[in-house]
């Protein structure tokens, strides 16, 4: 029972100190790189305009699966309990949708394009809420990346 | 024509709330919830356990009953005092007490389901006079007579069953491991009100047998002192107290307000 006990809170503070500490340093990544690759455009929409002269098209993805810490998925077992605001998955998918585009960008400048057209983004939950299993989370970004004359974009 | 993406402003999406802030929070609340919800549960429970007839009581014990002790001389002994106690006691005509003596170095001695009352010879041996075993006998019988020990189980029942069904509609494993932590917490025990009412009928009863109340606070300074030298193994007569001290001033308290004797002779105990 105290064992238990000790175990359990050990787990927990593990999960808090190494969590947080990745998620800091995941955020300061996420800013510098969005920064970088600002000048990759994306665009929900499904075609670009009809007088972009498009020279080449290109199919870029981003993937990231990101799990929880033990203290996130404690708190959010808790806030389960009486519902409100998940703010600690909240971060955690705000992570991950950040970093998927950013891949997906990082991509299309490898392609030469300066464009993506037609972003989409997909969640895929891998534990799909079985117990005792890791809760992670995956997110795709993906969309047309789209090679243009020098002209017109920058 | 020329687009941009502009930086977008952060904590739309995030709180900026501190997690811990959070934690604290829930957590507190979860367990004030669960506090209040327990101690509602188990007055329910204790007002309704008591209220089984005597008889289920005794169905419910053979299940928990693994051995039968067989007869003593020391059995039938302890047996005499309890059979003593108990009528001073004015038990129910239903309900009779079956002292068994376990031949063990346990300093212990409990009342359990059915009217059984558990001796151990660690307890007697430690044990200056009869009339101070006759307390210990006399205050389990009172936990009989009052229904403890059915109330405690019920308690312990009603309080499982609310945990566990309280750990099954929480979506995640890990609320669940918290909730059910909190219920081992709530173990077969006796209350402290529990046994402050067996010491004070098991006190009347012992002075209407022994004609005096001598050797009664030899029992209890007996266990302080044995607690105070090693209180991991503390018998199950005083576990639940955090507060012995208190529980000697109360006694000595109901001495003075009858006026009983103390200081009379107190019996020995027989060679046996």
């Amino acid at each position: 029972m105290t064992a238990d006990l000790i175990v359990f809170v050990v787990l927990l503070a593990l999960g808090y100190v190494f969590g947080q500490s990745v998620e800091r340093r995941h955020y300061r990544s996420i800013l510098r790189r969005e920064q970088e690759l600002q000048d990759v455009l994306t665009f929900s929409a499904k075609l670009p305009p009809q007088d972009l002269k498009v020279e080449g098209t290109n199919l870029v993805s981003g993937n990231v699966v990101v799990s929880v810490d033990y203290f996130k998925r404690f708190v959010a077992g808790l806030r389960a309990l009486v519902g409100g605001r998940m703010r600690t998955y909240e971060t955690l998918l705000d992570r991950a949708r950040r970093e998927a585009v950013l891949r997906m960008k990082q991509q299309a400048r490898q392609f030469g394009a300066d464009m993506i057209f037609n972003v989409k983004l997909e969640t895929a939950s891998i534990s799909k809420g079985a117990k005792d299993s890791i809760g992670s989370v995956e997110v795709y970004a993906y969309g047309t990346a789209i090679n243009t004359s020098d002209s017109f974009s920058r | 024509m020329r687009f941009e993406n502009p930086k977008i402003p952060e904590g739309i999406n995030t709180s900026p709330d501190h997690p811990l802030k959070e934690f604290v929070s829930l957590l507190g609340g979860v367990l004030l919830v669960i506090a209040i919800g327990v101690g509602v549960l188990s007055l329910m429970a204790e007002f309704l356990a008591a209220g089984i007839p005597f008889r289920y009581e005794t169905e419910l014990a053979r299940y928990f009953q693994n051995s039968t002790t067989e007869r003593s001389e020391i059995g039938d002994y302890l047996q005499e005092i309890a059979d003593r106690l108990a009528r001073a006691q004015s038990l129910p005509a239903d309900m009779r007490i079956n002292v068994h003596y376990a031949d063990e170095p346990v300093v212990n001695a409990f009342a359990t389901l059915g009217g059984h009352i558990v001796i151990y010879r660690g307890l007697i041996e430690k044990m200056p006079s009869e009339n101070a075993l006759a307390m210990v006998i006399s205050h389990e019988v009172a936990h009989i007579k009052h229904r403890d020990p059915i109330i405690a189980l019920g308690r312990g029942a009603v309080i499982g069953i609310a945990l566990a069904a309280l750990a099954g509609i929480s979506a995640e494993s890990i609320a669940e491991t918290v909730v059910g932590k909190a219920g081992l917490l709530t173990a077969l025990t006796f209350s402290r009100k529990q046994e402050g009412q067996a010491d004070a009928t098991a006190l009347a009863a012992l002075v209407s047998v022994y004609g005096h109340a001598a050797g009664v606070t030899d029992v209890f300074n007996l266990f302080t002192d044995m607690q105070n030298e090693n209180f991991v193994h503390m018998p199950e007569f005083l576990s639940t107290h955090p507060d012995p001290q208190r529980r000697i001033k109360s006694i000595e308290q109901q001495i003075l307000d009858h006026d009983w004797s103390a200081d009379k002779a107190t019996r020995p105990l027989p060679q046996l």
